[in-house]
């Protein structure tokens, strides 16, 4: 709780410096969000696009991040507001991204994680006869992040922005992979854009919509039971609930439910991460440990509770599996 | 885009719709990870808004603190619901953050809604 203000007060300032400065959260000028499309051969323009949003991709920086905010927080007592800011915004500015990708080098199991994911989410895709384009370097982010943090007057020129993007390009529809994103082209770009025509389609509703056309091919190596973990965007803003179970049940999947699961689901925590490390921790074990307790393979369908999840993986000797990887698994 | 002033009466608008049933403490997530402390669940963070807005309260560290580590996860809403009154809480708290945000990017150390 001390020394609140400075942490979030640096937080907003960077992700507001970030955005304006290079469009990406992490204020990358280098796109780091095509590597898993390279050898997917997508079409670079479509009514219908896959949209990233580069979430999955962003996660082996996110962790870099974040551990940097918990390297920094011992010094901010002895820092004023404002030369902290000052510090902060220029390092970042300067070296940031140099660091946080020279850092993120380690980080090979989450970034394998992710890319296996968005295959696997277009495999299946493919299979029901959907090839959209993807967009690549100019895949645009959402801006949710400036959303959830209260940042109104950034948000709205941002989403402008992305939404005449996306219509220079001839999108109509948007294919989804993460619940996030999902929300916010489905619920808060329509508040601020009049005639608001994009039609906005999780891959999971898709695939409900298509379950006769989706056959198992592999699935060697896919273990006998799993346990669900729900999302909460997912759920309880999309109300995006049986469509996974659906989607499981016709690959023939096994799996459990937990005690809070569907609407009743628990938080992974991922949202506070950014500067309240210690107080997610503490959600997110008591949500692990319960689902842990049923099954020691967890399927999530969001890429904040899989990175959030992952780092029990070693110490509860359990296995986080997005539902893509599994869509990969089952599929390829 | 709400303006500043039609953010804050739609605010102190919906907030007094809260009839302090609690049945939206137990279920928060923060609440529960802080071990009882009512201002980290989603009827105490309306509370803090709610007398942050009337002048009564300051944003200090703890404040600030009650009002960001709001998940967003809305399982307050889904309570709510059930025990009739379908209050839109996270985005309440998210409207409210709105109104801080600004001041706070600004880094003054007397920033207040």
């Amino acid at each position: 709780m001390q020394q609140s203000k400075i942490m979030i007060s640096q937080a907003l300032a960077t992700l507001k410096d970030n955005m304006a400065r290079t469009g990406d959260p992490m204020g990358f000028t280098q796109p780091y969000w095509t590597d898993w499309a390279e050898k997917t051969d997508m079409p670079r323009k479509g009514p219908t696009i896959l949209l990233t949003a580069r979430m999955y991709q962003m996660l082996p920086y996110v962790i870099q991040e974040t551990s940097l905010v918990e390297t920094i927080r011992p010094l901010l007592p002895l820092l004023s507001v404002k030369a902290f800011a000052k510090m902060m915004a220029m390092g970042n500015a300067v070296a940031g991204e140099a660091v946080i990708k020279f850092k993120a080098r380690n980080a090979q199991n989450i970034r394998l994680k992710g890319n296996t994911a968005l295959t696997g989410i277009l495999a299946v895709l493919r299979q029901t006869g959907l090839d959209p384009a993807y967009l690549y370097e100019n895949e645009p982010y959402s801006g949710v992040l400036l959303y959830d943090l209260g940042l109104e007057k950034d948000i709205a020129p941002h989403v402008y922005k992305v939404y005449s993007h996306l219509k220079d390009q001839g999108v109509k529809q948007v294919v989804t992979v993460d619940p996030h994103t999902t929300y916010m082209l489905r619920t808060i770009y329509p508040k601020y854009i009049r005639n608001y025509e994009l039609r906005v389609i999780h891959y999971m509703e898709y695939l409900f919509e298509n379950t006769k056309k989706i056959t198992r091919h592999g699935s060697c190596g896919l273990p006998d039971d799993f346990v669900l973990h729900d999302s909460c965007v997912m759920t309880r803003s999309l109300n995006i609930i049986h469509e996974m179970r659906r989607i499981m049940n016709c690959l023939d999947i096994k799996f459990l439910e937990s005690e809070n699961s569907r609407q009743n689901t628990g938080c992974c925590g991922g949202p506070v991460e950014y500067a309240y490390g210690n107080l997610s921790k503490n959600i997110s074990q008591a949500r692990i440990h319960e689902l842990a307790s049923i099954s020691k393979n967890i399927i999530v369908a969001c890429p904040i509770c899989m990175i959030n999840f992952s780092k029990y993986e070693k110490e509860l000797g359990i296995r986080i599996w997005d539902m893509g990887e599994l869509l990969h698994a089952a599929i390829l | 885009m709400i303006p500043q002033k039609t953010a804050k009466t739609k605010l102190l608008k919906e907030i007094t719709k809260c009839r302090a049933c609690r049945f939206c403490v137990d279920v928060c997530p923060t609440y529960q990870a802080s071990i009882g402390v009512e201002s980290m669940s989603a009827f105490g963070r309306l509370q803090i808004l709610k007398y942050l807005l009337k002048g009564r309260l300051e944003l200090d560290d703890a404040m600030t603190f009650c009002l960001y580590t709001c998940l967003q996860c809305k399982r307050c809403e889904i309570i709510c619901k059930s025990k009739g009154q379908n209050l839109e809480i996270c985005e309440l708290i998210q409207l409210g953050r709105s109104l801080v945000s600004p001041t706070l990017v600004k880094g003054g150390k007397n920033a207040a809604i």
